[in-house]
């Protein structure tokens, strides 16, 4: 393990911030750090940069325990959600700042600067200053500045938060290309599902100061171990008793059953349904256009669903009654979530 | 839409031309009545009798004596209050500590009050009836009806002046920039150069001048604190009252024209300052 946390707490003041954390990080891997808003993951950034002190615990980076090493020393490349760009300084002397504090020959900073602004693609604008400069740019300059000293672990906090949808959608790709190429080891903190799922090798799940659950995308998504982690993603629909969906194991003292959208499945009457014989009877309550489809919500015994369905399938209108059938759902008890199949998945189906 | 609503909204708020008028008006009538009359008076009566009384005051060993003194006062005020003020603004927006708001409160207080009651709090404190009188009597030092106390008192009253014109500056910028030079390797002091002073400098020399300014045209502390003493401790100020007091009212406008010089060039420092600050 590259950097590794071990059992960090932090309070501000009564307010627990970080609670005993413990997670490593592997060398080259770009790493999600995922949770919703004051969940702890910008303290854990900070830690790691030596902006802030752990009340308790450890912080080791490359195998050195590094608690009491002052944040200038620690060589870590850091991009501010905000970008904290310089701003009585150009593109060129915010990039130079680190190179010229290691005072480093003024060729080589020069060289290196312009190798930098190629890689970022802003070659001609080192003279501006950063209020000259699209939000887009601004993150590039931030990049190239933290990238500019040679860190070996690159920490950025939301890159993306403060550019509109469609840029941020290519910086992402950008971004994901630019750390996989340079190889730096990097943790990137969001509150956006999608951009975790699409840009980390690895997500860090955080909730309320702790670490709910660590894994790839695929993992993290498809196994969930914690309730939370299970109610997270997608747009889950959350209700108490699913022993009223046929075909499910019963377990005692079950307190949510966790149902996402492609889970269910939604026939027509006219349609021809594959599991008919366990599928409930749902009545459509919304229909609503999105992009990738239809986004249809179904009140089924009692409990309302957010189903899809894709534009080539026939048309479903509000107030038609449809076939519902679920094929598997999370139940959590406590913290802890499992994966429960539809029973009738496993039955031979017949063919007629 | 946007158009109508704002064009609606300016005739509210602006009113029409009467009343714009008549507002105008009003405030020149004000500033002309308020300023630019006792300006006149105060230049017209210093050159009444014309420019060689007007000179002779002017070169007057008392009054020259009095200029260097305020000079001096000013200048140890501003100096003092440059220090104390960067360091109370940097802790108040940069740290979290116990009592930060209490301080924040404190650096207000010679704002509210009165000048002649900062001028007895000195006097009490280190006159005849105050314990530590026989300390600094030991030690040969002289504070009341003296040129430290003048000073004293000058730095009590202009004590806010400079930390009140950083404290919104430093509050706005954050402590980003400085986090992200510390990142990269910056010491304390290259990151103060480097990142702080650029975005706090016009601020910065708007609050020097503004304690300079306080600082000359001081009296009430000063007063009560400096007894007066013709060539010793007379500031400017002071010695124009005693200058009026004595009848003699040519010298009396020609100091304080002397003062009212001062004012103009600081008002012209202040917007040349103003004006460079607000194009960064
Ligand atoms: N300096 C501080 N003083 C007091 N409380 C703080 C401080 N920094 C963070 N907190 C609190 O700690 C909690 C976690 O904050 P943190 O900034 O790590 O959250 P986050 O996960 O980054 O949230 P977001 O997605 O909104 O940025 C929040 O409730 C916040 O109010
Ligand atoms: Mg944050």
């Amino acid at each position: 393990m590259y950097v590794e946390l071990k059992h960090i707490n932090k309070h501000f003041g009564n307010f627990k911030a970080s609670d005993d954390v413990t997670v490593g990080i592997e060398k080259g891997k770009l790493i999600g750090l995922l949770g919703p808003s004051g969940s702890g993951k910008t303290t854990i950034l900070r830690m790691i940069a030596g902006l802030e002190h752990p009340d308790s615990g450890e912080i080791i980076i490359d195998g050195k325990v590094i608690n009491d090493v002052p944040a200038s020393k620690r060589g870590i490349g850091f991009v501010f959600q905000s970008y904290a760009l310089f701003r009585y300084m150009t593109v060129f002397d915010n990039i130079a700042f680190g190179l010229k504090i290691a005072k480093k020959p003024a060729n080589e900073i020069k060289e290196r600067v312009h190798e930098l602004l190629e890689l970022v693609g802003l070659s001609g604008l080192e003279k501006r200053y950063p209020s000259e400069l699209s939000g887009g740019q601004r993150q590039r300059v931030a990049f190239a500045r933290a990238l500019a000293p040679n860190p070996q672990l690159l920490l950025l906090d939301e890159p993306f938060a403060a550019i509109d949808a469609k840029v941020r959608q290519e910086l992402r790709s950008w971004l994901k290309g630019m750390i996989q190429k340079l190889g730096v080891t990097s943790i990137f903190v969001t509150h956006d599902q999608d951009e975790a799922i699409e840009v980390a090798d690895e997500i860090i799940i955080t909730n309320r100061g702790r670490i709910e659950q660590v894994g790839t995308p695929y993992e993290i998504y498809s196994n969930p171990k914690t309730a939370f982690t299970a109610s997270f993603f997608g747009q889950p629909s959350i209700f108490k008793d699913y022993t009223k969906f046929r075909n499910f194991e019963s377990i005692e003292n079950i307190d949510n059953a966790v149902v996402r959208p492609e889970f269910v499945k939604v026939t027509k009457k006219t349609e021809v349904q594959k599991y008919s014989k366990s599928a409930e009877e749902g009545i459509v309550e919304e229909v609503n256009f999105r992009g990738f489809g239809i986004e249809l919500r179904i009140r089924v015994n009692g409990v309302v669903l957010t189903a899809r369905r894709s534009f080539d399938e026939p048309k479903v209108e509000v107030g038609e009654k449809v076939d519902v059938f679920l094929y598997q759902l999370f139940v959590t008890e406590g913290n802890e979530a499992r994966l429960l199949k539809n029973q009738s998945l496993r039955e031979p189906v017949v063919v007629i | 839409m946007s158009t109508v609503t704002q064009s609606s909204l300016h005739r509210d708020t602006k009113g029409s031309k009467i009343v714009r008028y008549s507002l105008i008006g009003l405030s020149l009538l004000f500033v002309f009545l308020m300023l630019i009359l006792p300006l006149i008076t105060v230049i017209t009566e210093a050159f009444k009798q014309g420019f060689a009384v007007y000179s002779k005051a002017v070169a007057d060993d008392y009054t020259i004596k009095a200029i260097l003194l305020t000079l001096e006062a000013s200048f140890f005020a501003v100096a003092i209050n440059t220090v104390f003020g960067l360091c109370a603004a940097w802790s108040l927006t940069k740290f979290k500590f116990k009592g930060k708001k209490i301080l924040a409160t404190l650096i207000d207080l010679p704002v509210t009050v009165s000048p002649i009651i900062a001028g007895l709090i000195f006097l009490l404190t280190f006159g005849r009836q105050s314990p530590i009188f026989s300390l600094l009597q030991d030690a040969d030092i002289k504070i009341v009806f003296a040129v430290p106390g003048i000073v004293l008192a000058t730095i009590f009253v202009t004590f806010p002046f400079i930390s009140r014109e950083l404290i919104p500056v430093l509050e706005s910028q954050g402590t980003d920039e400085e986090e992200a030079a510390a990142l990269m390797g910056a010491k304390g002091f290259t990151i103060f150069r480097r990142i702080t002073f650029p975005h706090i400098k016009w601020a910065f020399l708007y609050g020097v001048v503004l304690c300079a300014a306080r600082a000359m045209g001081e009296f009430g502390a000063v007063s009560v604190i400096s007894g007066h003493l013709r060539g010793k401790t007379n500031t400017l100020p002071l010695h124009v009252e005693i200058l009026f007091n004595e009848f003699q009212y040519v010298p009396a406008f020609a100091v304080a024209s002397i003062l009212v010089m001062l004012a103009i060039l600081i008002l012209v420092a202040r917007s040349v300052i103003e004006h460079k600050g607000r194009k960064k």
